[in-house]
């Protein structure tokens, strides 16, 4: 497709810069560093939580998907590429025995989201609730940013979900495919991915001390200064700004 | 997690002997040449040339058409549906509704993307169905993939039906206080939390004996694996798996000299 | 020839302030029986863990002292090749499942597959293996759908196909009911009978009195009692320190204080107790 072509430079250079952080992160004995038989024996669990909260939020009718929480989980006890494998193997051995018309599209996606919380937590984004809702937001951008390509390359741009109907509406205003699938995305992600990164930080909170000295990177989820109550507020006062700048930058793209 | 796939069979038939490897390489090469081959009616004549047979040839009839009623005809004829109406491509209108108003173009561009998601979706169910999956895992170890990798896909394998069966005992509890989808959205989640919270604080504590267990296995251990079962690997499996590389070899150079 | 050498090891877990072992001077030798003892908390658990080469390999935290077990040393080996000569079994048998395999046949060969043992010899070892611990009829089924006793026993099939020198046991019988504790024990007596050396931390007093050829108490992280089972069982120092003790002895303490009990040894097992309250009585 023309629009494809126009932008495959940015695909390369994309692709490109993957391939040097994974020769830099495997040269350098970082990626090594998050696979130890505690990584091993969690990404399993990690990819059964992703199971059975999609089920139950998918059955209970809930406005998100909350099916990442276990990648997410992973990426911040033991770094960003054994978040990335959980994601690539949660969307592939889920998606294999539950949907097998629409898995495999979307497996850089959650690849990318366990790479990116891994990353975020590595930076230290992981320690208290206004970082975790940061993580959460860079996550949902990631995610808009990889599943548009690749639900415009392989759908056309409307993929069996009923944002569909959103992009369909922004295509009437003369959007441009690109744009309106993104801003679809943009719009349903955020929200996911802040409460999936709230929710794998809750859960953090809730294993003891001595249990995640045992993961490759305990260091990532020491808490600073207590999950109290004023960083709650903190974090919500956060939500409240980036949803303010998502706005403004929806309003771009799609004004311009 | 909708309904369940079928899982392996044991049947006696062809398919199920074949190598796992061939089997894959079938599957994707399915999947390439109804991507690229550069004819519009390609995937509808491998649904019917490639896909049909292969369920004869595996006997696997009534569980394939079971997994396509259940799950790939609706998924499939639902994206046809959305496609159709939305994909904005060319002029011919074919009625106009409200806001709908799918055209020719877009008609057939969904019932070809519809095609390919069915072949695929379709070859991915025959794989799963002739295929056990420690036959698979062994022999892909056997070529290289690591076996922790191996013991993740196993392991998440029997973990999620585990997993599953106490999220539908949690979901059968909610329903019968009301709580699926009368309530307010805040009562919802709150009910669901100290159910959910054991399910997956429960989960995650057996994660470190399980790898102390797995390490007085030699899990981590630095030498050459062996493997209890052989998987054979005939001389039809290697010519199967030339001829199906040879065929996306020509689809892609088909494709290339075409545009 | 001691197959075992402790000497003052002392091991803090990371993130604690009190050492979990504190002092342990310890020497087993090959093909001896020695039982462990001791309320909760005593480090029990994390003296295992250090005979297994658990402590430090994979806890990390700080270990002063020799270990020296079959061979190795602690400090000098990877815990990969220290599983090759010690097994390790705990008490939760749900948890030693690996996961990895769909039958019990394949669960025992999964330790056998990783060392990289060639097939025949694999298959050889399971079956003799199953054989020995009595498990052979279960070879086809899923490992998930046995009992807790069954699985308790293949798990300790599993680390006996390993061939190990010295085998460690972690309150086996803990989550088990009175079949599957029978089963359980049955299976390590039969090893002891063999000749493995075996080291169990238990709290069924009255089962070790009967079969162990020593017993040591610990508390604390540290080592009270190191003798044979009617020296240590019969102590006073146990049920000062809040050890369980075997209802015969507390039943003969009772009757040695009313004057009742007429042996200068206290019994710590069935019979000894018969034989002291009935045999006397006749004279």
């Amino acid at each position: 497709m023309d629009v494809i072509s126009q932008n495959i430079v940015y695909f390369i250079i994309a692709i490109a810069i993957l391939v040097i952080l994974f020769a830099w992160a495997y040269a350098t004995g970082r990626m090594q560093k998050d696979f130890s038989t505690m990584t091993w024996v969690l990404i399993p669990v990690a990819i059964a939580i992703n199971g059975v909260i999609g089920y139950i939020v998918g059955q209970l009718k809930l406005p998100v998907f909350l099916d990442s929480i276990g990648t997410v989980l992973v990426g911040a006890l033991c770094g960003p590429w054994a978040g990335a494998l959980t994601g690539a193997l949660s969307n592939f051995v889920i998606g294999m025995l539950t949907n097998p018309t629409d898995w495999w599209p979307w497996i850089p996606v959650a690849f990318f989201i366990g790479l990116v919380a891994g990353l975020c937590a590595n930076a230290g984004f992981f320690k208290s609730w206004w970082k975790v809702v940061v993580t959460g937001f860079l996550i949902a951008l990631t995610a808009a940013t990889v599943s548009t390509p690749i639900a415009v390359y392989f759908f056309g741009g409307i993929t069996s979900s009923g944002s569909s109907f959103i992009t369909a509406y922004l295509l009437q205003t003369g959007q441009g495919i690109l744009q309106a699938v993104f801003s679809t995305n943009f719009l349903v992600e955020p929200v996911d991915k802040i409460s999936t990164a709230m929710l794998a930080f809750a859960i953090v909170q809730g294993l003891s001390r001595r249990f995640v000295a045992r993961f490759p990177r305990p260091e990532n989820v020491e808490t600073e200064g207590g999950a109290s109550q004023t960083q709650l507020f903190v974090a919500i006062g956060v939500v409240v700004l980036l949803i303010l700048f998502a706005i403004f930058i929806l309003s771009r793209i799609t004004g311009g | 997690m909708h309904d369940r796939l079928s899982f392996y069979y044991y049947r006696d038939s062809i398919l199920h002997q074949l190598n796992p490897l061939t089997k894959l390489v079938l599957v994707f090469g399915l999947m390439l040449i109804s991507f690229i081959f550069p004819f519009f009616w390609t995937p509808h004549i491998l649904i019917l040339v490639a896909i049909i047979p292969l369920i004869f040839v595996g006997k696997v009839k009534r569980e394939y058409l079971n997994a396509t009623i259940r799950i790939i005809l609706p998924a499939t004829m639902f994206l046809f549906v959305m496609q159709a109406l939305f994909q904005p491509l060319g002029d011919r209108e074919l009625f106009r509704i409200w806001f709908l108003h799918p055209t020719l173009e877009s008609t057939l561009f969904a019932f070809r993307n519809a095609a390919r998601v069915f072949a695929i979706a379709s070859s991915f169910t025959i794989f799963l169905l002739t295929t056990h999956p420690r036959e698979l895992m062994s022999d892909l170890t056997r070529r290289g993939l690591p076996p922790q990798i191996a013991y993740v896909i196993i392991s998440t394998l029997q973990i999620l039906p585990q997993m599953q069966a106490k999220a539908q005992t949690i979901i059968a509890a909610q329903r019968s206080r009301g709580l699926d989808t009368q309530s307010s959205f805040l009562k919802r989640v709150g009910s669901l939390v100290p159910l959910v919270g054991p399910l997956v604080f429960g989960s995650l504590v057996e994660v470190e004996e399980r790898a102390i267990a797995i390490e007085a296995r030699g899990f981590t251990s630095t030498r050459v694996k062996t493997s209890l079962h052989e998987i054979p690997d005939t001389n039809l499996d290697k010519a199967l798996r030339w001829i199906l590389i040879g065929l996306v070899v020509i689809t892609i150079a088909l494709r290339i000299w075409l545009s | 020839m001691a197959i075992v050498n402790l000497q003052n090891v002392t091991y803090k877990y990371p993130l604690t302030d009190s050492p979990a072992l504190q002092n342990i001077n310890l020497q087993v030798n090959e093909g001896e029986f020695v039982a462990i003892i001791g309320p909760n908390g005593a480090g029990k658990s994390t003296l295992c863990y250090t005979l297994a080469g658990f402590v430090p390999h994979f806890f990390k935290g700080e270990l002063t002292g020799t270990v020296e077990v079959a061979g190795g040393e602690s400090h000098n080996s990877s815990l990969s090749e220290w599983v090759l000569n010690v097994g390790l079994a705990f008490q939760n048998p749900f948890n030693q499942i690996s996961g990895a395999k769909y039958t019990v046949f394949e669960e025992l060969a999964f330790g056998l597959e990783n060392i990289g043992i060639p097939r025949q010899e694999m298959k050889a070892r399971v079956e003799e293996a199953m054989k020995l611990t009595g498990i052979s009829d279960l070879a086809d089924r899923s490992p998930y759908s046995l009992s807790g006793g069954q699985q308790q026993r293949v798990a300790l099939t599993s680390i006996l196909v390993m061939q190990p020198k010295v085998l460690v046991l972690d309150e086996p019988t803990s989550q088990m009911d009175p079949i599957g504790t029978r089963e359980v024990f049955g299976v390590i007596r039969k090893m002891a009978q063999r000749g493995m050396t075996v080291i169990l931390a238990e709290h069924k007093v009255e089962w070790i009195a009967q079969f162990a050829d020593r017993v040591i108490a610990l508390k604390d992280g540290q080592i009270l009692l190191d003798d044979i089972p009617s020296e240590v069982l019969t102590s006073p120092i146990l049920p000062a320190n809040g050890f369980g003790i075997s209802r015969y002895t507390s039943i003969a303490r009772k009757a040695q204080e009313m004057g009742l009990w007429n042996k200068d040894r206290l019994p710590i097992t069935l019979d000894q107790a018969v034989e002291g309250f009935f045999n006397e009585g006749r004279k």
